[in-house]
């Protein structure tokens, strides 16, 4: 969350690249040759997987999510429920693979909010300096003041419950973060001799920072955004714990793990094995994170 | 020196009185009421008519004589009362505070020494593999939701193992489980921090030289390391101080303990604006504080940003 | 009351007593075969929630009445067995011919545990509040008092209340858990003083000795207590030395605590853990509420809900055996009317509750709903969507309504079910066309508990525009005699049910779960803990 620390500086300015890909592509490109990194191949296999569960949820399990069959209540994973049934008799890997586009999703609105107002407070500051430069960061450092979580629930109470407000709240919680990390990083590539350059051959401002500050700086934000990614799975899932989940009977993954949690003595593949995945996507996410932060470095 | 002290005492304030007006305009805005949440309880057979008259009670001046007159209030260390249990918000800070100070401090002495483990261990260990598998452990450490990782705790510890009892017990026994659930995902990023400076110090050109004039490896590290990763750890100390607030919301949740994180949620529950208001107020004066004493601990620790007032 | 009434209590306590309530069975002793009572000891409580507001009248509240039902004592006793209503604080009393009357003789030498004395006095104060409500102090009128007017005090052991219209219920009234009596000093105290547990100062034989807000209650025994009611066996200061009530709100550290050994009893034990509590070799106390069965109340102020068929149908399209067979476990019996089975003035009614659904489409094809490319039917473009809040205090509310919501898709019905929490529910609850559906029950050992649940101007869960059930419901609570009392709740049952306003699911119980080692545990009438005659065989 905020005590995720900004990948160490350093490393050389490339100018015109697609500001993400530019990251990105390298990263896997240094895959194929030479030692394979198991570790990072496998958190792209999760992520891939997941994403597939996203897409076509049908393709991997034939159960509904949301109709169970009552009789069939509470059975342990088997051949026929791969991670068993839940108390109204729905097959919970169907429930972790339907829900997986709600909580991706869920994960990505809140990375959205805190990745653009983040890096346009911290690109607004950075680029500007002086006196507006103080003044957003002094906002920032409010944001920062209060506990992520403390900032949710008051967000969500604000917004009121629903899939989208609890990403929403979230999202907000990680602002500070995402906007210390961009103010840092243009202030460090306003002052290389390219940009410089930039404004000195008459480059408009905003002209060079779309095109020369911008892409520079995103490459730690890209990297923190996926730590970010993992970050906010938890927090939804930490805040259905606390009763302000999405509305039943979505299967989201928090909501699945929150609520299996009760069943902990009698079933418990009910919390386990959806807190497994979780497990899975959010260390994954941080393996890619890393991954990204020291191709800059 | 005196100047640099003073300036960020003052940005320090400022910040504070912004968290303060930016916490009180938003819960001002809150859809809900908590007279409503409070007496529509049918137990209590309230009319519409009498909820009106109540609300009527608690209802103050204008707004912004309602904000002079809280703020106010919060310099004179009067907090106003809550409204869900009528007493008043101070006495209740009191009671629940103790109880978190204990909680996140044994917390944040465990993270770290986890920490200190973990990053030594992996620096000292030969073996790639190993060094890899430790060095993963902080990022395992902040995948697991707090919440499951207390209950997994609670369930193998206390009630499998027979260990600590969660109920009962003496205060120390009764620390043991939340410390341990509050600290695990705390110490990864320090741990991460302190691994980090102790790959950098391995780098220096100067390493080598002094190993070859006969210094152990853990002479090495304690000796350079220590000195090199206190100020990074000090920096994710601070900024973690924050979590430790909000982590003890849900470990004391699920372990059942009266602190302030019990009273937030509970606070949260009853859209009890004058307790939230509070704890978010104390959240961030603890972080503000925090805060500025590593701001001032770095130029003592850190000579070479004396003359410089960051 | 029909003569087999109270042989068929006799038989069902029987059943769900064989479950474990081995003192809940007498009136307040210890059940033979218990071994000879020990004295002394602390007794770990685990509860669900902290408690609220502790002013009496609030008591109902399950974690607020665990806790004054210890400190308070009543001036009735209602017998849990055969709810008669039996001396306690008040040795005997009369009652005028059209119920306006009521006269009470009290017990000598009661006092409270500040040491002021439980008079005549003491009991019109509390009744004036109770009965009256205070504007100046903001107390609140209570529910379990109808029609009352003043009190007067005719000697220091003699009070007469006096009542504007019959007010049958007040004598079971005086027995309920809202009626607890405390110190002139207490009531006369502001509401939000009264709601604090510090202020409290009853009679009753444990008194408070420390607290911890939200966390823990520690009880302790009054060594002069000596008026537990008569029908006790067990007289004098309670067994216990100490209670100590420790707010556990994860389900499953209450229940690993209870089987680990580290409590001692624990309230909520959910369907789920009740076979892991057994199989550890513990008790299950499955106690019932004897009041308005936990159930789906429909809103005829919806404009969805306005014609009674679609009500209907979706009552004949809820399958409540699927319910509890799946969900819950023998100590929730299906319900078979409006009001529990032990409930006064019950009548079968499940033939009329019987699971239809060929006959639910058949109504909701008649009223003009056809279904959409969803399944989901439709009439002059909108939906045949219904609102409804996760209930807090209902066991497994959220996974009763999933349930629901799966039987309702198949006869073509949306019901959307919004997760509680306090802040847009308190708003929205009150809104027919937002909450169109209510989950909810009460419990009240007396008849007037059907109108606390559906007359508009108490608990109002239907948020009734209905003039007949409110006139039915009034002239029920004003019914003097028992019998045409009685037929009056049937009455109103069927009433209820002929419009569509219920769907009853489950006779909700508490349930609670206690170690091998403690014994004569015991309810009051609507399953609040009585710990008075509770003690250990091993500390």
């Amino acid at each position: 969350m905020s005590g995720a620390p900004a990948p160490a500086g350093g490393g050389q300015a490339r100018v015109r690249l697609g500001p993400a890909l530019a990251r990105v592509v390298p990263a896997l490109a240094r895959v194929v040759p030479g030692r394979v990194p198991i570790g990072l191949v496998l958190a792209w296999a999760v992520v891939g997987l997941v994403l597939l569960w996203a897409a076509v949820p049908g393709a991997f399990t034939a159960y509904d999510p949301i109709a169970g069959v009552p009789a069939d209540k509470l059975r342990p994973p088997g051949a026929e429920h791969l991670f068993g049934t839940d108390a109204v008799g729905r097959d919970v890997f169907a429930r972790v693979v339907h829900g997986s586009v709600h909580s991706l999703s869920g994960a990505l609105v809140a990375v959205g909010v805190g990745l653009l107002l983040g890096t346009l407070l911290g690109l607004l500051a950075g680029a500007a300096g002086g006196v507006a430069d103080a003044a957003v960061m002094r906002v920032v450092d409010v944001l920062l003041s209060v506990p992520g979580l403390l900032l949710a629930l008051t967000v969500i109470i604000l917004l009121g419950p629903g899939t989208v407000n609890v990403a929403i709240a979230v999202g907000v919680g990680s602002v500070a973060a995402f906007a210390r990390l961009a103010r840092a990083e243009v202030v460090r590539v306003r002052r290389t001799d390219y940009v410089e350059a930039a404004f000195g051959s008459g480059g408009r401002y905003p002209a060079v920072l779309w095109r020369h500050v911008l892409p520079n700086s995103l490459g730690p934000v890209i990297a923190l955004a996926a730590l970010q990614f993992g970050a906010a799975i938890l927090a939804i899932s930490t805040l259905g714990f606390l009763g302000y989940g999405a509305e039943p009977p979505t299967p989201e993954w928090g909501l699945l793990i929150a609520e299996g949690r009760n069943y902990l003595a009698t079933s418990w593949w009910l919390t386990t094995l959806p807190g497994a995945v979780v497990v899975a996507v959010v260390l994954a996410a941080g393996r890619i994170s890393r991954s990204i932060g020291r191709e800059r470095a | 020196m005196t100047r640099y002290l003073l300036s960020r005492a003052g940005q320090a304030a400022l910040v504070l009185w912004a968290a303060f007006t930016a916490s009180y305009v938003l819960l001002q805005l809150l859809p809900g009421d908590s007279i409503l949440i409070k007496f529509q309880n049918p137990e209590l057979g309230l009319s519409p008519q009498q909820i009106a008259e109540i609300r009527a009670y608690y209802a103050g001046g204008s707004p912004v004589a309602d904000y002079v007159q809280t703020l106010l209030g919060f310099l004179t260390g009067s907090l106003g009362y809550s409204i869900d249990t009528g007493a008043p918000v101070v006495e209740r800070l009191a009671e629940a505070l103790p109880e978190t100070a204990r909680l996140a401090s044994a917390a944040f002495l465990l993270a770290v020494l986890i920490a200190v483990v973990i990053a030594f261990a992996a620096s000292y260990s030969t073996t790639s593999w190993l060094r890899g598998a430790l060095l993963s452990v902080p990022s395992l450490f902040v995948s697991v939701p707090a919440f499951w990782l207390g209950i997994l705790l609670i369930q193998v510890f206390s009630f499998r193992l027979g260990l600590v009892p969660v109920i009962g017990g003496s205060e120390l026994q009764q620390l043991v489980l939340p410390v341990l659930t509050l600290a695990v995902p705390i110490s990864a990023p320090i741990a991460q921090v302190l691994a980090r400076a102790i790959d950098q110090v391995y780098a220096q050109p100067f390493v080598p030289v002094i190993a070859a004039r006969g210094a152990t490896r853990w002479w090495i590290l304690w000796r350079h390391v220590a000195r090199n990763a206190v100020l990074p750890t000090l920096t994710v100390a601070g900024l973690t101080f924050g979590e430790l607030i909000a982590g003890s919301v849900v470990t004391e949740t699920v372990f059942g303990r009266a602190g302030i994180g019990r009273l937030t949620e509970q606070a949260v529950n009853a859209q009890d604006t004058p307790v939230m208001l509070a704890v978010v107020v104390l959240a961030a004066a603890v972080f503000v504080l925090v805060n500025l004493v590593v701001d001032v601990l770095f130029p003592i620790l850190d000579p070479r940003l004396k003359g410089a007032a960051a | 009351m029909s003569p087999s009434r109270p042989l068929r209590t006799v038989v069902t306590l029987t059943l769900v007593g064989l479950l474990g309530a081995c003192g809940g069975g007498g009136a307040a002793g210890p059940a033979p075969g218990d071994g000879k009572p020990v004295l002394g000891g602390t007794l770990t409580y685990l509860e669900h929630q902290p408690p609220t507001c502790l002013y009496l009248p609030a008591a109902g509240f399950y974690p607020n009445g665990g806790i004054l039902n210890q400190i308070t004592d009543k001036l009735t006793w209602q017998n849990p067995q055969t709810l008669e209503i039996e001396p306690w604080i008040a040795t005997k009393w009369e009652i005028n011919e059209d119920a306006t009357e009521y006269t009470f003789h009290l017990r000598d030498g009661v006092t409270f545990s500040d040491g002021s004395p439980l008079d005549a006095d003491a009991v019109a104060a509390n009744f004036d509040v109770y009965g009256l409500g205070d504007e100046k102090l903001k107390l609140p009128v209570a529910e379990f008092v109808n029609n009352y007017e003043r009190s007067e005090v005719i000697d220091p052991l003699t009070v007469r209340f006096h009542f504007d219209r019959p007010s049958p219920g007040f004598l079971q009234g005086t027995s309920v858990i809202g009626a607890g009596l405390v110190s002139k000093k207490t009531i006369s105290l502001p509401y939000e003083q009264q709601c604090q547990l510090k202020n409290i100062i009853g009679s009753g034989p444990f008194t408070l000795k420390k607290q911890i807000l939200d966390k823990e209650v520690d009880l302790v025994a009054r060594k002069d207590y000596d008026w537990a009611p008569p029908s006790s066996q067990h007289q004098g200061r309670a067994y216990l030395d100490e209670i100590k009530i420790i707010v556990t709100p994860e389900d499953n550290v209450r229940v690993g605590a209870l089987t680990s050994g580290q409590a001692d009893m624990v309230r909520y034990v959910q369907a789920y853990d009740e076979q892991t509590v057994k199989d550890a070799g513990f008790r299950i106390h499955a106690e019932p509420t004897r009041g308005v069965n936990n159930g789906l109340y429909l809103r005829p102020g919806n404009s969805l809900l306005k014609d009674p068929d679609v009500r209907t149908a979706l009552r004949l399209g809820t399958n409540a055996r699927e319910i509890v067979d799946t969900l819950f476990t023998e100590s929730y019996p299906v319900a078979t009317s409006v009001l529990s089975h032990l409930a006064q003035g019950y009548v079968d009614l499940s033939k009329e509750l019987a699971h239809d659904p060929a006959r639910a489409d058949a109504l909701l094809d008649a009223a003009g709903w056809t279904r959409g490319a969803d399944g989901i039917r439709a009439k002059d473009g909108r939906r045949l969507e219904l609102g409804v809040f996760v209930s807090g205090p209902q066991p497994l509310s959220k996974q009763t309504l999933e349930l629901v919501a799966q039987q309702w898709t198949k006869i073509g019905v949306k019901l959307e079910i919004r997760p509680a929490d306090a802040g847009t529910q308190a708003v929205d609850i009150k809104d027919a066309e937002k909450t169109a559906v209510q989950h909810s029950m009460v419990g009240r050992a007396d008849q007037d508990v059907i109108k606390s649940h559906f007359h508009s101007e108490n608990r109002d869960v239907i948020l009734s525009d209905d003039e007949k059930l409110d006139r039915l419901l009034e002239e029920e609570s004003a019914e003097p005699d028992t019998a045409a009392r009685n037929a009056k709740v049937a009455e109103i049952q069927r009433y209820v049910i002929e419009q569509g306003y219920a769907i009853p699911l489950f006779e909700e119980p508490q349930v609670y779960g206690a170690a091998p080692h403690v014994h004569g545990v015991a309810f009051e009438a609507v399953a609040r803990p009585w710990f008075y005659s509770v003690w250990k065989s091993q500390p």
